[in-house]
Order: C-alpha cells, then structure tokens, then sequence
C-alpha cells in the first residue's frame, strides 16, 4: 500500500489512508461541468413555464395583457438595467481575485449583492402596486408565475453571492484557486440571462 | 443524549421534523392572518397546514440526517475541505442508516430501498386484482381501488423503476470507468436519502383525508386540481423523488466525463456506462417538465391560480403537453439502463464480443434525441390539434429502429456463442422475448386508428407491463444476479435462481398476455368493476397475478438467505473482462489501491491475448498478456 501511494508521485506521497487520486480525463472542472448541467435543468424548468406561457397567451388568443391592466415596461426595464450592470460587476470581481486584488474582489462581491438585492426590492414593490393578482385570469397567473419562477432564481443565486461576499471578506480564494467565485457566478449570468429572456417576452413582445 | 441530539442522524431528523411540522403551522397561520377575514374565514386551515408540513417536514428530515451539513458549514464561510472520506463505507448494518458517501454503499442503499417499493407496490397490484377477480365485487370501495392503481404505478415508477438503475449505476460505474467514487460524493448521498421520503410521502396519502390521489400516475388537470388533499401528496412525493434522479443523473454525467481511468476512451466504455451516460442526459433535460407540471397543480390547488381553470383562460391541454414532454422520455429512462445491464450479460455469458458496438452506443443517443419528438402519441383522443397525430406517428415508428438495432445487435451476439444459460442469462433471454413483444404492441398503438380504438382500454395496461415488468425488471432481476456476488461478496442458490426465472417469465406472460385480448374487446382499464362478459379472463388473470406475486417471495428468500450465509464469491466468477471484476468481491472500500490503466475494448471474450485493463503501470500493449497483473480474456 505504502509503494503504492508512492509510485503516485511525490504529491501524494504522505497521503494513503484515501483511495489514488481519480483520473482526469477532461479538461473541464467537475464543479464548472456540474453547474452547466444544472443550468441545462433549470432552462428546460423555464422551458416548461415557457410552454404555459405559449399556450396561455399564444394558442388561446386571449388579449394580452388581459382587459383592464397594464404592466409597468419602463420601471421594468429600469430593473432589467440594474440587473444586467450587476453581471458586469460580478465579472469585475472575478477578474480582481485573478489578477490578485483583493479589494476588487470584494467591492465587486458586495456591489453584485446589493443590486441583486435591489432588483428584487424593486421586482416585490411591482407586485405590491402592478393592480392584479394571479387568482384574477390565466394572464396575471402565467405573468406572475414567470416573473415569480425568475424571482426565486434571483433568490437563490443571491444565497450564493451572499456566502462568496461573506467568503471573500474572511479571506478565501487566490489567484490560483478561485472556482468558488466563478461557479456561482456562472449561475448569476444565467439568471441574468434569463431575465432578459423573460423581460422581452413577458412585457415588450 | 444531548450529543445524540446534536450530532446528524435519526434523533436530530426527529425533533427537526416536529419543528417543521411547527414551522408549518405558524407560517400558514401568519400569512392567513396577515391577509386579513377579507380573503379567509379561518386562520387555521388543516389544509394548508399539512400542503406546507409536506415540503418542511421531509426537508427538516434531511437536514436532520445530516444531508446538508456540509452546505451550512461552508455557507457560513468556512474552508472549503474536500470530501475526506471519513463517512466512507459500511461495516455493520447501521451503517446504510445514515449519510454515506461511499457509492457502492449509497449503490446498495437504492437498490434496497427500490426492492422494498416493488414489494409495497406489488402488494397494491395483487389487492386490485383481488377486487378485479369478479365483477361487481365489494373488496374495496371505487375510490380505494382509484388510489390502489395510482400509487401503485406512481411507486413503481417513481420509487422503483428510475432508482433501481440509478442504484446499479451508482455501485457498477465508478468501478467499470476506473474511478474510486462519484464525482460528488456528498450530493450523492443526499441524492438517496430524497427517495425513501418521495415513497413515504406517496404511501402516507392513503392517510390523507379524503383517500389517496386517484387519478392515476397521470394526474391529469382538470381532475387533479380539484381532487381532495391526497393530490398533493403526489404532487410534492414527485418533486423529491424528481429532484433526487437529477442530482444523480447530473452526477454520473460529471463522473463518466472527468473520471475516466488513463486509456477509458468514450469507446472503450462497457455498454452500462453509455446506456447510463444516455439515460442522465434524459434525466437533466427532461425531468424538469414533470416538477414544473405539478408546480402548476400545486399553485392552482394551494393558491387559486388558473393555470388550469378554462373558465378564466387557462388551458387544460397544456398540462398534458407538459406532462408526457417528461414522462415519454421517462419510459426510455426506464429501460436504457436496462439496455446497458443486457449488453454486459450477454457478452460475458455467451463468450463473444458484443456484436456492433459503436451502433449500440449511438442507437442509444439516437433514442435520446428520438424521445424527445414522440410525446404527443399519448395524446391521440386528447382534443389536440389533429394535424400533430401524422407526425408523432411518424416519430413513434421511427424510434422502433434504433431500438430494432439493439435487439438484433444482442441476438447477433447469441450467434455461435457459447452460452452459460445461469439466471442471469435466462433473464437477459427472457427479456429479449417479452420486450419485443410489448415493443411490437407498441408499434401498434404507434397508429392513430388502432391507438383511437384501444385507447384506456386494457391494451394499454398490457402494453405498459409487458414492456415495464417483461421488460425492464427483467433486466433489473438479470443486474441483480449477475452484480450479486460482486456486491455481497457471496453466491446466490442457482437452482432457485432458475425456479424464479422460469416462473416468473411463465406467469408474466399468463397474467398480461389476456390483457391484450380484454382491451381489444373494449375492457376499459382503471375501472373498479366490469361488464360480466369479462369475467372469466379477469379471473384468469387474477389466479396468475398471484402467482406472479408469490414468484417474488423465491426471488426475496433467495437473495436473504444467500446473503447471509451463501458460499463466498471469487471476485471474477463470470470471468468478465469489465472492471468491476478485477477488484476482491465485494471490492475494498476505495475501489482500487491504484488506479487501473485501460488498453482495450471490454467485451474482448473469445479474442486471444486480449486485454481491457491492467493494473500494472502503462505498458506499451504489444507486451500486455504477459505478466502479473494483466488482465486477459480466458480463453475457451
């Protein structure tokens, strides 16, 4: 066991109470490769709301949006701005932490947070004041159910962000090693993404 | 005491799932009140109480098992620590009760749990063939025997068809590819623990007021939407168990891709690990519909949304749309892992190479991307535009050929083989004679007329079990035989083993083959009582449905007591070239002391001096077949 752990090469050599390291037979990160197929998951869950949303609007033809309400397209699209300003500043953090600068690391972090966080204050304030509820026709349910799904992405990818913000603070990550920044923040482009996605198809179209 | 309560496992999951039961309560009733007697009359509504207990009490189990321990501690921003294998493992039998990260037990711990969901399930069958065996009898009420034929093909589905693979991939693969776990060992754990509550959830709804959900596995809108609270069992039981088959098909994908052994090339991989990396690809794009399809249900039952209320615009069809994108797929994730199981048997038990390999591998992607195009052959007599039948027709027929390939590629391989007719093989046998069968019914209800007049009749019934039990738990009881010495380290009684074969291929076939007959004289299927001119094959199949069911307790018995005291296994005992048999039976904890190089094929039997893997460091392979270590294929 011993001759064996050795014959490992010298990284492993101290270490045997473990299995051998496993084979690296791609070039693609386990955690990176995971997350892509997550969010291969999570677009076909958009993809299910977005058939909802087809038959619901498109093979009824029922006027949209219903009689008698409108939806809110600029402050919207105001939203729609701090979100995708919020993808920048997230990438501005992962290119701090790589090129070593830890207080880009963390000002990037904290930003992304709060305009997240902003996105939704402003997401539940439209809600409170948009004058209909999903009980009223299937319009205000599929507008609410696509808005809303998307609201708990932003919910939970800002889970996320709040524990990288909280870890960059107490002093994790390297230039060498920084997959815990950039695994979630593939997720926040995504949920970006989908915003824009969501955005265009819900209010202008 | 104190530290039992503390530390994860089934005290700290108790007091957790009676704060979830708490948690519940108060927030039902907060939010009640908080909205105002305008919206509500009470605050209290038991309804409301148990929809939100069913999501926070299973979630409180998990946490309290220790599920998410992991997630906490690094979410509080403590360093990252690789998995350190500490819950590695099993040395007695408690330790299949906790959180285990070792995939060969996780492996077992599906199976067996599987294995108890088919007896539950089996058991539901045999009571509605005890009401089934005469018309007009009174054994159980219309609406019990609705919730009988609704859990039993929602376990059977959900808790045993889609996990049992799951728990033969999670044991075979990491062993066939060379690697010593799963790519996520943690997520793998909690991927199991989801499934016994899912079941749970499923069974404890025939507590529910009300009854049991009773409109089928289906659980098709309108009906669902307003059926009693025994709905919502299904509704959630189907997102846990939904949720645990992404995580595990996610993780085999990661797996198969980055943890191959130096030298597994995509085609140098044993037909299990392609049939499995198919079936995931399946499992993360499809399984999505299915848990959006009842997050539908569940807003229109518990929060009044019209997904499903025509009176207010919304669309009934579209829940079916929704249902069967998923569930179509779903009967190809419930047989290509099956594919895969049959490729190994057949090869190593007739001694030849498996016959077009390459083909095997890209029939199987070919149904992946084929079984996304079919969905709407469910739909025929649905109300949906008829324009769409022609070309779901078309698809429908078109996804027989590569499905056609595989068949004739295992009966190629038969040829001139020499074959080992054990138990496994006799299974493997068997299902290429009873699935065919229920392909070919397939194939018919593939037309619209023929599907037109047969539809929800017993036809469909018999098509569903030929290729579900004649076809996929025979592969299933094929994977067990031939991975049992292998997992337990002993061997099961043959001669049994040959009894429950022949039996159950026997009685499957008295019991589902009239079937076919009943529908097309317009037996309708999920009826409580029938017309008298029925009655005589329907006690037919009620005297065979038993017998089936007793073949069941041969297999149980066999495995139990083989188990517990059948002579030790070599490790290699089907002299097969794949890796999992070149480690000690069962294999030491970490799977390798090191990691296998792969310098050929693996279904090289019959082929002098070939060699798959080696465990010596990499040789040039012109030297291979000489030397200690290598693996050769025996020769005859």
């Amino acid at each position: 066991m011993e001759a064996a752990s050795i014959s490992h090469g010298a990284a492993h050599a101290g270490e045997h109470h473990g299995p051998p390291a496993a084979n690296r037979s791609s070039r693609v990160e386990p955690a990176l490769l995971g997350m892509l197929l997550f969010i291969i998951s999570e677009i076909m869950v958009f993809g299910a709301f977005f058939t909802a949303y087809f038959f619901i609007r498109i093979a009824s033809g029922d006027p949209w949006p219903a009689h008698g309400t409108t939806l809110p397209v600029q402050v919207a699209g105001v939203n729609t701005a701090i979100l995708v300003s919020s993808s920048f500043t997230i990438h501005w953090a992962q290119t701090s932490i790589k090129n070593g600068n830890r207080f880009g690391l963390k000002a990037g972090m904290l930003t992304t947070f709060l305009l997240g966080c902003t996105f939704l204050f402003i997401q539940i304030n439209e809600y409170a004041n948009i004058g209909f509820a999903p009980q009223d026709a299937a319009q205000q349910t599929i507008f609410y159910s696509l808005t809303g799904l998307h609201g708990a992405h932003v919910f939970i990818g800002l889970l996320l962000l709040l524990f990288v913000t909280i870890r960059s603070f107490r002093g994790h990550y390297t230039p060498e090693e920084h997959r815990g920044v950039e695994v979630p923040g593939i997720y926040w482009h995504f949920v970006d993404i989908m915003w824009l996605v969501v955005y265009t198809t819900v209010y202008i179209l | 005491m104190a530290a039992k309560l503390r530390a994860p496992g089934f005290y700290r999951a108790g007091w957790m799932m009676v704060g979830g039961a708490l948690f519940a309560t108060a927030l039902t009733w907060l939010v009640r009140m908080a909205t105002g007697h305008s919206t509500f009359q009470h605050f209290i509504s038991p309804d409301a109480i148990l929809s939100v207990s069913l999501l926070a009490v299973p979630l409180a189990f998990l946490i309290g098992i220790g599920g998410f321990d992991y997630w906490f501690y690094w979410a509080i921003g403590r360093p990252t620590r690789p998995e350190d294998h500490s819950s590695h493992g099993a040395y007695t039998w408690k330790d299949y009760f906790r959180i285990n990260t070792d995939h060969k037990v996780i492996g077992i711990q599906y199976l067996v749990n599987s294995f108890f969901f088919l007896l539950v399930g089996g058991l539901l069958a045999l009571l509605m063939r005890a009401q089934l065996a005469q018309p007009g009898s009174h054994f159980v009420d219309a609406n019990t025997f609705n919730g009988l034929f609704s859990v039993h093909a929602s376990l059977l589905i959900f808790l045993f068809m889609v996990p049992v693979f799951a728990g033969f991939g999670n044991y075979v693969i990491p062993l066939m590819i060379g690697a010593p776990d799963m790519a996520f060992p943690r997520l793998n754990a909690l991927s199991f623990w989801l499934l016994p509550v899912a079941g749970m959830i499923m069974l404890g709804s025939f507590f529910a007021p009300g009854g049991a959900f009773a409109d089928g596995w289906t659980a098709y809108a309108p009906l669902s939407v307003n059926a009693p609270i025994g709905q919502t069992f299904f509704s959630i039981g189907v997102q846990f168990a939904g949720a645990s088959s992404i995580m595990t098909a996610l993780n085999f994908l990661v797996t198969i891709i980055t943890m191959r052994a130096p030298g597994m090339s995509f085609f140098r991989m044993p037909l299990l690990v392609w049939a499995n990396f198919a079936t995931s690809l399946l499992v993360v794009i499809a399984t999505p519909f299915i848990a959006a399809s009842q997050f539908f249900v569940l807003l229109d039952r518990a929060l009044g949304f019209n997904f499903f209320n025509a009176a207010k615009g919304g669309d009934v069809l579209m829940y079916q749309h929704v249902f069967w994108f998923y569930s179509h797929p779903a009967v190809y994730i419930m047989i290509l892992p099956g594919f895969g199981i049959i490729s190994e048997v057949i090869a190593v038990k007739s001694r030849k190479p498996i016959f077009g390999y390459r083909m095997m591998a890209f029939s199987l992607l070919a149904i992946v991307g084929l079984g996304f195009t079919v969905w709407a052959h469910h739909m025929f007599t649905s109300g949906m535009a008829a324009w769409i039948r022609i070309p779901m027709a078309i698809t429908t027929a078109i996804i027989a050929v590569p499905t056609g390939i595989k068949v004739f590629s295992w009966l190629a391989t038969l040829w001139r083989g020499v074959l080992h007719l054990d138990t496994a093989m006799l299974f493997a046998l068997g299902f290429i004679t009873t699935f065919t069968l229920g392909g070919i019914s397939g194939i018919m209800l593939a037309m619209v007329p023929f599907d037109i007049h047969v539809s929800a009749t017993y036809f469909i019934v018999a098509h569903i079990h030929y290729v579900l039990f004649g076809g996929s738990l025979m592969t299933i009881f094929a994977g067990v035989y031939y991975w049992f010495p292998k997992m337990t380290g002993r061997m099961y009684d043959e001669r049994l083993g040959k009894w429950h074969f022949w039996t159950t291929f026997i009685f499957v076939n008295l019991t589902f083959a009239p079937m076919h007959v009943l529908g097309l004289q317009g037996m309708p299927r999920r009826v409580a009582t029938y017309a008298a001119q029925f009655a005589d094959l329907n006690l037919f199949i009620s005297i065979a449905s038993f017998g089936l069911g007793a073949t069941t307790l041969l297999f149980v018995y066999n495995m139990v007591t083989s188990w517990r005291g059948g002579p030790r296994a070599v490790s290699n005992p089907w002299r097969a070239l794949t890796l999992e048999w070149q480690v000690s039976s069962p294999p030491p904890i970490f799977n390798f002391d090191r990691l296998p190089t792969v310098v050929g094929g693996p279904y090289e039997y019959g082929v002098p001096g070939a060699v798959h893997g080696i465990f010596a460091p990499a040789p040039a392979p012109t030297v291979a077949g000489a030397g200690a270590g290598v693996v050769s294929a025996p020769s005859q």
